[in-house]
């Protein structure tokens, strides 16, 4: 939440420009951001954690586009996500995806019979190791960080 | 023309290769300067990643950014999503200089440095302006004159338009450009721009993806088009796999889903097989006979023409 500013967002709570042009909010019938944004503001976000609502922002930029305050409504929601996620609170899929991405950098390894059927070259070399090594470093410079 | 990689991504080489092989053969049809670099990992993809771990998104784009630095060559991608995270992070870490440090601190451990001077491309918007119209033309050599098609953008080719300036967000052109360029018409319709609704389905919610699909599906059906054209692999998953499911359930639509690159192959002579076009879940025979069809009677149209004028000692 550290990452979200709350006066943007406190206009965001009063506008709803995006509305008419973000494909959830005019398809999904519960879709409702501005509810999940006021409870932010209010300090009462945890109960949208659970909530679908938060997976369902198809981070397709419409509303960051239309806003006066490029700011738009998909902040809030990755915003939620992340606390979610910090939390264990995913879908199935969200996390395999994580595991896959973590253990080998990628989300889906080259179908080698299918590329030999269709005469493709052989695929180029994964920056798997370089990636693991990275990352290794990258979480300990984290755990440095948030125990100073 | 600059030396560019061909960034493919984790979704087309994993479920899609006949992409990557339309893909290359237009590349090469065109004989431009392109190479597989080694050492790219995923993106990564923001919808994933960015949402559980903002730090590591950047670390790992920056890191196949980093490549490209290393390698001098610039970068496109026939992925919307691959092109649009690696330009967000680019665009944040241009801005951001003492994250752009922290990034390279660790970037050092591997021997690679951000810079980020390389340009970062979407497969459309590049060969709208890299390789250009006229040039285009030049490769037809049997058009799609006479073919409705409907175009998909998908978000990610034109958003955010503050990191890719690739075309308007909100009013794009590029792609219908081309679509031209080949023949065709691209007919516009009322869902044009929305987003193909797939992200739904990477979170469990298959339903939700499902109505997305039949949104657009529906009024192209209505349009009466002979196909639905895009270029982005998870959209093309959306299109193709998800209309294919909602069929076996009864829900008919056979609307194609046909890639840029094949269309363009399709265009430049290439066949549907050495294309790939027949591993697609919705086949495209429809559109195929209609094209064969219309290419039939321009053929017989153009003889008839020359006869009159040879009668009319014109030519």
């Amino acid at each position: 939440m550290e990452s979200l500013d709350l006066k943007l967002l406190e206009v965001c709570s009063r506008c709803g420009a995006c509305y008419h042009i973000c494909p959830s909010c005019l398809n999904l019938p519960d879709y409702d951001p501005r509810a999940v944004i006021k409870d932010i503001l209010a300090g009462k976000y945890e109960k949208w954690l659970n909530h679908k609502s938060i997976w369902q922002c198809l981070e397709c930029h419409h509303c960051l586009e239309i806003c006066f305050q490029r700011y738009g409504f998909e902040n809030a929601m990755t915003a939620m996500r992340t606390v979610a996620s910090k939390k264990g609170i995913t879908s199935p899929q969200v996390k395999r995806g994580w595991d896959m991405f973590i253990k080998t950098g990628r989300l889906g390894e080259p179908m080698a019979s299918a590329r030999k059927k269709l005469n493709l070259p052989e695929s180029a070399k994964s920056g798997a190791e370089d990636f693991k090594k990275m990352v290794k470093l990258y979480q300990e410079e984290k755990t440095a960080g948030s125990k100073e | 023309m600059k030396d560019f990689a061909i960034f493919w991504g984790c979704t087309i080489p994993a479920r899609f290769p006949f992409l990557e092989k339309s893909t290359r053969m237009v590349l090469e049809g065109f004989d431009l300067p392109y190479r597989d670099l080694d050492g790219f990992t995923c993106c990564p993809e923001k919808s994933l990643v960015n949402n559980v771990d903002h730090g590591l998104w950047v670390l790992t784009a920056a890191r196949n950014i980093a490549l490209l630095d290393k390698a001098q060559v610039d970068l496109v991608s026939p992925c919307t999503g691959c092109a649009s995270n690696l330009a967000t992070v680019n665009s944040e870490l241009h801005m951001n200089h003492k994250e752009k440090e922290k990034i390279n601190n660790i970037l050092k451990e591997v021997g690679l440095e951000f810079k980020g001077e390389n340009k970062l491309r979407h497969l459309v918007p590049f060969f709208h302006d890299e390789v250009g119209i006229p040039k285009i033309k030049n490769k037809i050599v049997k058009p799609l004159y006479g073919m409705r098609v409907a175009i998909h953008y998908g978000c990610h080719m034109i958003r955010p338009s503050h990191a890719l300036k690739n075309d308007d967000p909100l009013d794009p052109k590029k792609f219908d450009n081309l679509i031209r360029a080949m023949g065709a018409e691209s007919v516009q319709y009322m869902t044009k721009l929305m987003c193909c609704g797939q992200g739904l389905d990477r979170v469990d919610q298959h339903e939700n993806a499902l109505h997305f699909a039949r949104l657009k599906l529906k009024e192209l059906k209505a349009k009466n088009v002979d196909a639905m054209v895009l270029c982005c692999p998870s959209c093309y998953l959306q299109f193709d796999n998800n209309q294919f499911l909602m069929e076996k359930e009864g829900e008919k639509f056979g609307i194609p889903i046909l890639y840029f690159t094949e269309l363009m192959g399709l265009a430049m002579g290439y066949k549907p097989e050495e294309l790939g076009i027949d591993s697609h879940r919705i086949d495209a025979n429809g559109f195929l006979e209609k094209w064969e069809r219309l290419n039939r009677e321009l053929t017989k149209t153009e003889e008839i023409t020359r006869a009159m004028e040879a009668g009319f000692g014109i030519a």
